[in-house]
């Protein structure tokens, strides 16, 4: 080879190490591994930054760059990422950050399917944003302990709780080693039933009241299982009750409980918990009556869909009611988010709304309930806290979020919202605030031992139960206790 | 085959050319058969994409874009069923819905009233008329601010795919045409990269990026490739491992550099591998959804794309038309790149042209 | 230096053989770490650290969500691993998988190759791309359309078998059919597997091809004595790229179930990230991403070690 190219190999390692140098450079000179010369020297000295990460947003000090005090609000982790929402939610950031000119509150929107995952990638990383919300029971045990006792802010900043309902208040503290969250926003539950559907059958409506008749009959659970299997059609036209009903040709199915768990099932005849006084596992003799009747109904009587036919075109996917192929459903008032497409005819134009039936005399109506959470870690909690009030206060934000302001002094503001919402429908919303009268307690949401895998078993319970067809549930629910017992005992 | 034909030699020109015909046939009709399985779901993706919800639900619609007829009568909209009633059969308005009989009003004569008919109306079929939902797609580009969106994913793309075609080739020709000390261990080392699970170093990246503040940036997503993948090098390894030596040691006999060989030796012969690393990356990173997810997910002004179409899909997680035309939407520009970039897989029949 | 053909070009095989001609081999080998420089240096930068970090992690017990409370356990979560009755089970699955999958998605691909190389097929460009399509869709929305088209009740496939009178299985929630589903999908992705076939097969000399002929050899005999033996190092690398992606199978096996797997779809990969990202055990996670890199690094070796026996590269020397 010729002279000219003897230095090529050695001008060209260089080259590429400047190449590199450079691009490392402009990443910002905080890197750790911001390679020297000799490139290859970095990989021997691993810093142990990755094992015991310090929270990168100090080094900023929680700041932006003209120094006032950056604030980051998560949404994903319950409601919050519709487009409508978005917009509302964008909304309330811009006018917070005009209204003061100490904080800029800064805005992350994830889906719900993903927000779990991301939020603590953020955690892990030292990384993790100032206010969480809203979010369920569900969220709130999940990162319970990373979140921050609110008790001595509120007491600072005199925030008024006296409009709260006081078992609400307290539910978001015990078990918490602190009050981490303040009521917001509560989602009673009552069944949406499709008037069209009573019409076509010339059955009458589901009472309004709790108490009240039936058609001449108690309403409780077999009066619905009778007038579901009324409502439940083939498409030949032949019902439930009918011999000549064929169950894998179903056109419209007469109950469901919708984005709901076994825990959830469970409450239909009342309260209970998986965690028994002394800690161990067991499941309620009440839950496994309501499993078998669930189980029936969607592969004995076939009333109820089961999980290859929830998730079939013909049911949305995966939203039965506003499909308006299901009867009656059983869900939170929540729900009034999705019972109508965001834009479009919807299937579903004329439902009102009832008491779920009693079970020896007794009702029950699971309730959910959503608010915001400050993150232990954050740089500036008064700050944090100052935000939080805002958006508690936002009468914008609890309107589009669908629920039912937690001050009652707001609820009828509420409902005019979603009037106007469903015009020409008239829907009688006493039921819901009636509702508010039988939550299930303890709740079906209630805090679990070993709770994210404990949560996943449970899943995994019911997604046996809704694709296979001749289980034994008191067996069913046996194996699901002991591998609840397990869990239990891992963390015991 | 071919040959076959060929050497039974004394058949006539017309014979030779017919049975070449349908051989042609033959086989284009066996890819046309995988293909039509093949393809099935897309067929599902791109005819749902032209319905509404409506049809979506309704199992008596046919597998077409179709809207169901109506009729309007005294200020409320009515589906039409075909009926039979006294041996004619019409296409009737439903106005009440009974298990055993049903009220029609015939759109025809509505003024006549109240027609009653004893049956079920399920068994009835209902009148759809051909309609496919163009305006789905209009409403995705609204929705998911789709220029923008595009923007940023053709940016990513591009530059992404130009460093990683770029160093690939470079690290992939030092691989396989020169001996130093470890090269087997390093190649190891090198493929060792893609068999920890990407679900396992997530984390640490994350971390890492995270501190030298490159998370919220799109540099995640685009500065590592620079610097050589495993799959892209191991590819175009074995690749130039099937070039013959005989033409760089003739070029390197004649003085030629390296990068000389490598530029007018290497790359021409391994232009159908390249492109097809190329595609790859590009492809990979138009449709990259977990670490722009993770380092952008936050910011709607720098998502790519897949993150549009996923928030789109979960959002309207009811309304699969629009979830489907916005998976098309997305797929539509690398359709047209990778119909236009196979040319490079034509080059065997261009250069020695084994049937003319 | 050696000059057999089938000499495996890895691992090792040029370990050894230096020591040439002095100036010349330096010179050679300066170049060649010139030329993997860029990967050298990236490695350095983006995968050393992360990788050596997970290896850390899997001596800790990481909970993702309590980032300050990290203490080193030893070896307590590969002990823990041993004895987790669903990691075998998810091996095990992930096995059955890949022994379904890896053959069919080779074999369908190397045909579809064939077929869309071969003179005799009109409209290659067009047929080309819409066989290439399906792995140009997100991977999600693509899972997402199977989970429509495979259905039990309103699906496609059982609807079609419906019109030849078969009754299809429910796909996915039957768990003895959920892995043929998972095949299908595999087999609709295989566009890049073909095109690198497509690829290689442009590589071969169409001069062996002529000499075939002239010697009469037929189709298959042309096949199997010119085209596959050229085209080895491309088959060895969709033989080792598959059984990587196919250990490492995650999201199709996760959307089909809704992110709640079972039995039937936790493969390993699928459990590597509930541990980790539902579960938050990051730490015990990394330790069953290190022994599945374990796995596939021995897999690999095997198909290196197998490779001296069946791959030729014309370059070799």
């Amino acid at each position: 080879m010729k002279n000219g190219t003897r230095s090529a190999p050695r001008t060209l390692l260089v080259l590429l190490g400047v190449v590199a140098l450079v691009l490392a450079a402009c990443g910002g000179g905080t890197a750790s591994t911001a390679p020297t010369a000799e490139p290859t020297e970095a990989a021997a000295t691993p810093t142990p930054i990755a094992v015991t990460p310090e929270p990168i947003e100090t080094a900023e000090g929680g700041l932006t760059a003209d120094g006032k005090v950056l604030i980051r609000w998560f949404v994903g982790l319950g409601t919050g990422a519709q487009p409508d929402q978005i917009a509302d939610e964008q909304a309330v950031v811009a006018e917070f950050n005009a209204s003061q000119d100490e904080i800029v509150l800064s805005l992350e929107i994830y889906q719900n399917t993903t927000a779990y995952d991301i939020l603590s990638t953020q955690i892990a990383a030292g990384n993790p944003p100032d206010i969480i919300g809203p979010v369920g029971f569900r969220g709130f045990y999940s990162y319970g302990d990373q979140l921050l006792d609110l008790e001595p802010y509120i007491a600072s900043s005199g925030f008024d709780t006296s409009d709260l309902d006081p078992a609400l208040l307290e539910a978001y503290a015990e078990g918490f080693g602190g009050q981490v969250g303040i009521p917001f926003a509560i989602y009673p539950s009552f069944i949406y039933y499709n008037k069209d559907l009573f019409d076509e059958a010339g059955l009458p409506y589901p009472p309004e009241k709790v108490g009240d008749q039936y058609d001449g009959q108690e309403w409780n659970w077999d009066t619905l299982t009778e007038l579901a299997k009324k409502l439940t059609v083939d498409k030949a036209g032949n019902d439930a009750t009918s011999a000549a009903f064929d169950g894998s040709n179903t056109d419209q199915w007469g109950y469901y409980m919708q984005w709901t768990d076994p825990r959830g099932w469970g409450t239909q005849r009342g309260a209970g918990h998986v965690v028994g006084a002394d800690g161990n596992a067991v499941i309620p003799e009440n839950w496994v009556e309501a499993w078998q009747w669930y189980y029936d109904g969607m592969f004995k009587d076939q009333f109820i869909p089961d999980g290859t036919e929830n998730r079939s075109d013909l049911l949305g996917p995966d939203n039965a009611f506003q499909s308006g192929r299901v009867a009656m459903d059983f869900v939170h008032l929540w729900y009034t988010c999705c019972v109508w497409p965001a834009d479009g005819e919807p299937n579903t134009p004329n439902f009102g709304i009832a008491v779920p039936p009693s079970d020896g005399g007794t009702t029950t109506a699971k309730l959910h309930a959503d608010t915001f959470g400050i993150m232990e870690k954050t740089a500036h909690p008064e700050e944090a806290f100052e935000v939080l009030t805002y958006l508690l206060n936002n009468d914008t934000l609890i309107a589009r979020y669908g629920a039912l302001p937690a001050v009652k002094s707001k609820q009828g503001a509420f409902f005019d919202a979603l009037d106007a919402r469903f015009a020409p429908n008239e829907i009688n919303w006493q039921v819901a605030l009636d509702m508010l009268g039988y939550p299930d307690v303890p709740s079906h949401e209630a805090d679990m031992p070993n709770f994210l895998k404990s949560d996943a078993a449970i899943k995994a319970f019911q997604e046996k139960l809704i694709t296979t067809a001749g289980l034994d549930i008191a067996a069913e629910a046996e194996i699901l206790r002991g591998t609840l017992q397990g869990l239990f005992d891992e963390v015991n | 085959m071919a040959a076959v034909a060929a050497r039974a030699a004394p058949a006539s020109p017309l014979r030779r050319s017919l049975r070449k015909f349908t051989g042609r046939a033959a086989m284009t009709m066996v890819a046309i058969a995988v293909m039509s399985g093949f393809l099935m779901p897309l067929a599902y993706m791109g005819l749902t994409a032209l319905k509404d919800q409506q049809q979506i639900t309704d199992s008596s619609a046919p597998v077409y874009p179709v809207t169901a007829q109506s009729f309007e009568y005294e200020g409320k909209v009515y589906p039409l069923l075909t009926v039979t009633i006294d041996g004619t059969t019409r296409d009737l308005a439903i106005v009440r819905k009974g298990r055993e009989d049903s009220d029609f009003i015939d759109p025809a004569n509505p003024q006549a009233g109240v027609i009653f008919w004893q049956g079920r109306w399920r068994t009835l079929a209902p009148v759809y008329v051909f309609d496919p939902k163009i305006a789905n797609f209009g409403q995705v580009w609204d929705e998911i601010e789709f220029p923008r969106l595009l923007g940023n994913t053709v940016f990513i793309a591009v530059t992404s795919t130009i460093g990683a075609v770029g160093s690939a080739i470079a690290v992939a020709y030092g691989f396989s045409r020169f001996r130093f000390r470890f090269k087997g261990p390093l190649f190891l080392v090198l493929l060792a990269t893609i068999m920890l699970s990407a679900q396992a170093t997530l984390v640490p990246s994350y971390i890492i990026f995270s501190r030298i503040g490159w998370a919220g940036t799109w540099l995640p997503l685009i500065v590592p490739h620079f610097f050589a993948n495993a799959y892209n090098v191991f590819l175009l390894r074995q690749y130039f491992m099937t070039i013959p030596r005989d033409l760089d040691e003739a070029a390197m006999i004649d003085g030629a550099s390296p990068f000389r060989i490598l530029r007018s030796v290497i790359v021409p012969q391994a232009i159908p591998a390249i492109t097809a690393v190329a595609l790859f990356h590009f492809f990979y990173s138009w449709n990259e959804f977990l670490l722009a997810l993770v380092y952008v997910g936050g910011n709607p002004e720098l998502w790519p794309l897949t993150l549009g179409v996923q928030q789109f899909a979960a959002l309207y997680v009811t309304r699969v038309p629009l979830v489907q035309a916005s998976a098309i939407m997305t797929i539509a520009v690398p359709v047209v790149i990778f119909f236009l970039a196979q040319r490079a897989f034509m080059r065997g029949v261009v250069i020695t042209g084994v049937e003319k | 230096m050696t000059s057999t053909p089938r000499e495996a070009a890895l691992p090792g095989s040029v370990v050894g053989q230096g020591r040439v001609g002095g100036g010349i081999a330096r010179r050679e080998a300066l170049w060649g770490y010139a030329f993997i420089s860029p990967w050298i240096i990236g490695f350095v930068l983006f995968m050393f650290l992360p990788m050596a970090a997970a290896l850390i992690f899997s001596f800790t017990d990481f909970d993702l969500r309590k980032p300050d409370e990290i203490n080193f356990i030893g070896l307590r979560n590969y002990e823990r691993l041993l004895s987790d009755s669903a990691i075998a089970h998810s091996m095990a699955i992930t096995v059955r998988f890949i022994a379904i999958t890896v053959p069919l998605n080779l074999g369908f691909a190397l045909g579809l190759a064939m077929l869309l190389n071969s003179q005799r097929v009109a409209g290659k460009n067009v047929l080309r791309t819409l066989f290439y399509m399906p792995i140009q869709i997100p991977l999600v929305a693509a899972t997402l359309i199977w989970v429509g088209v495979l259905n039990g009740s309103t699906g496609w496939v059982n609807r079609i078998l419906g019109i030849f009178g078969l009754q299809g299985p429910d796909w996915i929630a039957d768990s003895s059919w959920v892995l043929v589903a998972l095949a299908l999908i595999g087999i609709w992705g295989v566009g890049n597997m073909m095109l690198i076939f497509i690829a290689g097969l442009q590589g071969v000399p169409t001069e062996l091809y002529d000499a075939a002929k002239v010697d009469g050899a037929g189709a298959w005999r042309t096949f199997r004595s010119v085209t596959v033996p050229l085209i080895t190092p491309i088959i060895f690398y969709n033989v080792l790229i598959s059984f990587v992606t196919s250990f490492q199978v995650f999201i199709q096996p996760w959307v089909l179930k809704n992110g709640i797997p079972d039995d039937s779809t936790n493969l390993f990969n699928v459990n590597l990230y509930r541990e980790a990202f539902v579960f938050n055990q990051m730490g015990y996670a990394s330790a069953l991403g290190w022994v599945l890199f374990g796995v596939i690094l021995g897999v690999t070796m095997l198909l290196f070690w197998s490779a001296r026996r069946w791959v030729y590269y014309a370059a070799e020397r």
